[in-house]
């Protein structure tokens, strides 16, 4: 085995650029699933650090399985339970705080962003936790109004002490609550917590009557007794409900799962790519090696040492190349994460902790690089062991295939492409996204037959370039005599430019799509937004007070709101928006993809919803007519699907639509998260201007905003995203770039003696240099053709598949396509610079004797 | 009693009208510690025939028996086998693993039949200090001239202490001098070390060190030349046969 290992070292040192750019690929596909993988664990135990930040010296804490509030009857019977020792009710509600709430100073960035009101009962809470109040202050006491207790920290926050007051938005206004007791400084992640009495709380969030949580201690340690109380605990409480933490995060949980699938499959594809470029790289390495393997093989190694040899040395550039992806994949992850720690506190209230690297992940990435740099290695290892000591013997003769006829494989490639282009016909989704596989893969079998005229065709054209010096056909001999080698580049090259390309045509349609969603959707005169519009859960909203003020205003025509409760159908949790049903349609609107307009009647007329298309995939086998049972605090309620549709804010969180009406019966909200409205026709915008921002005033927690502007911002928003999604094509085409270098070195390399004999009869450094570059143009070309093609059908692929959620059509990606021959090109030609100036540079003595 | 021998031994290659024959009944005998030198002009099979004796080509009829054993009968593990311990090789290009130091090089064969490295090593270095190679013994090939890349292929088909030596044009790539060297130096393997070396060649001065010459001539033997003394003599002799047979 040492043998083995110092052979396969010594040959990676020994071309130091070659296993660079090999080991590259892989680092880079291990680097993308490695880092990605880490944002998500540790966003979540950013949450969990806040759920156990609250859960405290708590045994068991028990809430309604949609996280939402249950009345407190549900308490009643739990303290008589053996082995209870004390039991509190609270109410607990995040409360995003608007920009420059807290410091009234928009130089200094926002620490607290968000606080957690939780309304106690000042009795029984003490029997579970120990409130250290600071000398001076004294705790909350049964009866007290408008004040509070709140730490150190977020008094410093305020700048206030005892006596002083600090202001909080509510459904009925700011709310002015007296600090009247200061615990110590808050050192343990999460939300800053305000804590008041239970009714102080239930009136500021119009939850009356209701509570979010019961926390249970128990008398005993030992962990059976423990565990027989918890299940006597549970099925006291019922099934609606679960003894544990809360689940506040599931809904942005859910979007985040989205985009870690999304990066890992990027991720898969960039080691697939990782994988092509050291297959190509060791059958080279190979060919190459025929002479020293002939001998070992003359000398008395058998075909296992030689498989073992080759299959070490990727294993070497595996281990090697997944260790640096892991390192840097940390940092990746751990920058994004830094990154992320900004907006992540303002927009979603979470505190980011240390990145978080679980042992199977780790496991799981190595083991991927490793896997697919053995696995890529294994052919070129057993075409290696097939070589026969008469290698070692036999003058070199340049490789010449001659496979110009239709193989088995090529007709296999035909058939799959035609497949793939019926299953396109069909028109269902599933058939198509397997034709797109079979789309790539028939393109990589059909490639050799390709070949020649695509190259022929290009050859003509450099030739064109290159008049007069016969250079151009040279490159086209040269590469349709070895098509397996360059087709294995061409589709390296060729995926990568597809995904460029797929994802292209994805983000046309896809602006083109927002486009005109958030003009339908936030095309109102006036909005009143509130400071997280993608996670509801958090947001403080208004009671009727604030929309009947103002309808109240001269001018003001109907008035559309949004609230926010959620429910779960079978322990799935699903957010629940309550519309207007009347006036909903007039103000804003939802597309739809089955039923239409005549929906929202069936709305008001009954327990009826209308679901999104994240539902339908949520709950895939659920369908336009079938009844579903929704939990609430109340118990299980029965509501009939009538209509898939969905709105911009919504549209990637599982969402169903309900009444307002119904939403106030079954889940007790009657609060507006956000609202928007138009004028009246010939209104003008300034004559109620000032009285609209002077209603809205006593609501800090909404923004005002003009419609049309915020148009403008969200349009604005769209395009930095989208320019992110580019920047993100451009990181991927990289490995198609190692992949082009790597094939043209190696043809360098393998062809030193053939231009030495060139520049021998009089070929000059510059016409070397030029019939490398031609070669590297052509072998772009092909790709680049080939990627294009396959780009089209998984574009489409992809925008049919979103299409499911989001009313979507395809747009033919000129931008992607143009993009993609510019990438192409333009990497063909940087691919060719270190090749072509080896070649320039070789000496012709030297080349002539090189074995 | 003979080390090698071959019967009827016949090579075709290709099938129907583009066969050619590269060997036709050739049948020879080489004893233990003998010099022999297969000579013939470009394309007489002495090649081909150098490569059926070890083992690394296979006949289309007839045998060849080593130590009483027919190679056609062996599987390609045992052949393996066979090559790694009782036959060394010589090759024109030297054929030396450009990434290995000259005492690695040559410690191949044994290495790859289990000696432990240092073992290897040191069994590697005796033969390399024989062949004035001792202050070389860590230098990459590409460090070393031509004669001296040669002597190390000369130590690394004796390392294994194999009893049969095949060199194929051991000198085609060297200049005169160290292609003088590199023909005493098997002469010597034969005689000081007592091993039994085969060595195809085309140049009358080097087959001049050999105690026996077989002349091949499209496939057939078709002389034989026991040289008593080994002088200048000699050479001038075979370049005459040479001539003769139609170099």
């Amino acid at each position: 085995m040492k043998l083995q290992l110092t052979l396969a070292w010594r040959y990676l040192k020994g071309r130091k650029l070659r296993s660079f750019l090999t080991t590259l690929a892989v680092v880079f596909g291990v680097l993308i699933i490695f880092g990605m993988n880490i944002i998500l664990p540790t966003m979540l135990a950013a949450f969990n650090a806040n759920m156990l930040a609250a859960a405290g010296a708590v045994d068991a804490t028990i809430s309604h399985q949609t996280g939402g509030s249950f009345p407190p009857e549900v308490a009643d019977g739990l303290a008589d339970i053996d082995g209870v020792r004390a039991i509190t009710i609270s109410l607990n509600r995040v409360v995003n705080l608007p920009t420059d709430f807290v410091d009234d100073n928009p130089a200094i960035t926002d620490r607290i962003s968000a606080v957690t009101l939780i309304g106690i009962d000042p009795e029984t809470a003490r029997s579970l936790r120990i409130y250290q109040i600071q000398e001076g202050g004294r705790f909350l006491e049964p009866g007290d109004t408008a004040v509070t207790v709140i730490s150190q920290s977020l008094a410093d926050a305020y700048r206030v002490g005892l006596g002083d007051r600090i202001a909080l938005p509510s459904v009925s206004g700011v709310v002015d609550l007296t600090v009247v007791g200061i615990l110590p400084t808050r050192t343990v992640p999460g939300n800053e917590e305000v804590l008041v009495t239970l009714p102080q709380a239930q009136t500021m969030t119009g939850q009356e009557g209701q509570i979010t949580a019961i926390d249970i201690a128990l008398d005993t340690t030992d962990e059976t007794e423990r565990a027989a109380i918890l299940a006597e605990i549970e099925s006291a409480a019922g099934d609606s409900y679960t003894i544990g933490s809360l689940q506040p995060g599931s809904e942005m949980f859910a979007s985040l799962q989205m985009g870690q699938i999304a990066m890992n499959m990027f991720g898969v594809l960039a080691l697939f790519m990782g994988g092509f470029i050291i297959f190509n790289t060791f059958r080279t390495v190979v060919a190459e090696r025929r002479r020293d393997i002939g001998m070992l093989r003359a000398i008395g190694a058998n075909r296992r040492t030689i498989t073992a040899i080759v299959l070490i040395e990727g294993l070497l550039q595996g281990v090697i190349g997944s260790g640096i992806g892991l390192v840097l994949g940390y940092w990746m992850g751990a920058g994004i994460v830094r990154l992320a720690e900004a907006p992540m506190n303002i927009f979603l209230n979470i505190r980011m902790g240390n990145p978080v690297v679980s042992p199977t992940l780790i496991a799981t990435s190595l083991l991927l690089g490793v896997g697919v740099t053995v696995l890529a290695g294994l052919i070129p290892a057993q075409n290696a062991a097939r070589v026969t000591p008469m290698d070692a013997l036999r003058p070199t003769v340049a490789e010449m295939e001659t496979r110009h006829r239709m193989g088995a494989g090529a007709i296999a490639g035909i058939v799959m492409i035609a497949v793939a282009i019926m299953a396109l016909l069909t028109g269902e989704t599933s058939f198509i996204a397997l034709g797109s596989l079979l789309f790539l893969i028939g393109l990589i079998l059909v490639a050799p037959l390709l070949l020649h005229p695509i190259a022929y065709a290009f050859g003509k054209l450099t030739a064109l370039l290159y008049a007069r010096q016969g250079i151009g056909d040279l490159a086209h001999g040269n590469l349709t005599r070895q098509p397996s080698r360059v087709v294995i580049t061409a589709s390296a090259t060729m995926i990568g430019l597809a995904i460029v390309v797929a994802l292209g045509g994805m983000t046309s349609s896809l602006s083109d799509m927002l486009n005109s969603t958030v003009r339908s959707s936030l095309g109102s005169d006036y909005l009143l937004i509130p400071p997280s519009i993608s996670v509801w859960s958090g947001d403080m909203g208004s009671g009727p007070e604030l929309t009947e003020r103002l309808q109240a205003i001269d001018g003001v025509g109907d008035i559309s709101t949004l609230r926010f409760a959620v429910t779960a159908i079978n322990g799935q949790s699903i957010s629940l928006i309550g519309i207007n049903p009347e006036t909903y349609p007039r103000v804003s609107g939802l597309d739809f993809l089955e039923g239409d307009e005549t929906a929202y009647e069936a709305l008001a007329e009954g327990r009826a919803m209308i679901v999104n298309g994240s539902f339908t995939i949520a709950l895939a086998g659920l369908e336009v007519g079938d009844t579903v049972e929704l939990a609430t605090p109340g118990g299980d309620q029965t509501y009939t699907i009538v209509a898939v549709g969905s709105d911009l804010l919504n549209a990637k969180v599982v969402t169903a639509y309900i009444s307002q009406a119904n939403l106030a019966a079954d889940f007790n909200r009657t609060d507006d998260v956000f609202i928007q409205f138009n004028l009246l026709p010939g209104v003008e915008l300034e004559s109620v201007d000032s009285q609209i921002k002077e209603v809205a005033a006593n609501y800090p927690q909404f923004t005002v905003l003009a419609g049309r502007g915020y148009i403008d911002q969200m349009l604005e928003l769209v395009k930095v995203l989208f320019l992110g999604m580019y920047f993100l094509l451009a990181f991927l085409a990289l490995p198609s770039l190692i992949a082009m270098v790597n094939t043209l070195a190696i043809s360098v390399i393998e062809r030193t003696r053939e231009i030495g004999m060139l520049r021998a009869v009089g070929a000059t450094r510059k016409q070397v240099r030029r019939m490398v570059v031609a070669e590297a143009l052509l072998l772009a070309a092909v790709g680049t053709a080939f990627g294009i093609l396959a780009g089209m059908y998984l574009g489409y692929v992809i925008v049919k598949a979103m299409g499911v959620m989001f009313p979507i059509s395809y747009m033919f990606p000129l931008g992607g396509i143009l993009g993609g021959i510019a990438i192409g090109l333009i990497f063909g030609a940087l691919a060719a610079i270190i090749p072509a100036r080896q070649a320039a540079r070789l000496q012709v003595v030297e080349a002539l004797r090189y074995e | 009693m003979s080390l090698i021998h071959t019967e009827n031994l016949t090579k075709i290659y290709g099938s129907g009208e583009t066969a050619v024959t590269a060997l036709d009944h050739v049948s020879i005998k080489v004893k233990e510690g003998e010099f022999v030198a297969v000579m013939g002009p470009s394309g007489c099979g002495k090649s081909t025939l150098l490569h059926l004796l070890g083992g690394l080509d296979s006949s289309s009829a007839g045998k060849v028996v080593i130590d009483g054993t027919s190679l056609a009968e062996m599987k390609d593990d045992d052949l393996t086998k066979l090559r790694r311990q009782k036959i060394g090789f010589v090759f024109q290009f030297y054929n030396l693993i450009p990434v290995l130091t000259a005492v690695e090089n040559a410690s191949l064969p044994i290495t790859l039949d289990g000696v432990r490295p240092a073992e290897a090593r040191k069994r590697a270095a005796e033969w390399l200090e024989r062949f004035e190679l001792g202050e070389r013994l860590n230098n990459r090939p590409d460090q070393l001239s031509g004669g001296q890349q040669q002597r190390v292929a000369v130590a690394r088909a004796l390392v294994a202490e194999p009893a049969l030596i095949l060199a194929d044009e051991p000198t085609g790539n060297l200049d005169t001098r160290s292609g003088d060297e590199i023909a005493s130096l098997l002469r010597e393997v034969t005689k000081k070390y007592g091993r039994t070396v085969i060595m195809v060649t085309h140049d009358p001065r080097i087959a001049a060190y050999a105690d026996r010459i077989i002349f091949l001539k499209d496939g057939k033997v078709i002389d034989e030349t026991i040289l008593e003394k080994k002088n200048g003599k000699n050479a001038d002799l075979l370049a005459g046969k040479m001539k003769e047979i139609g170099d």
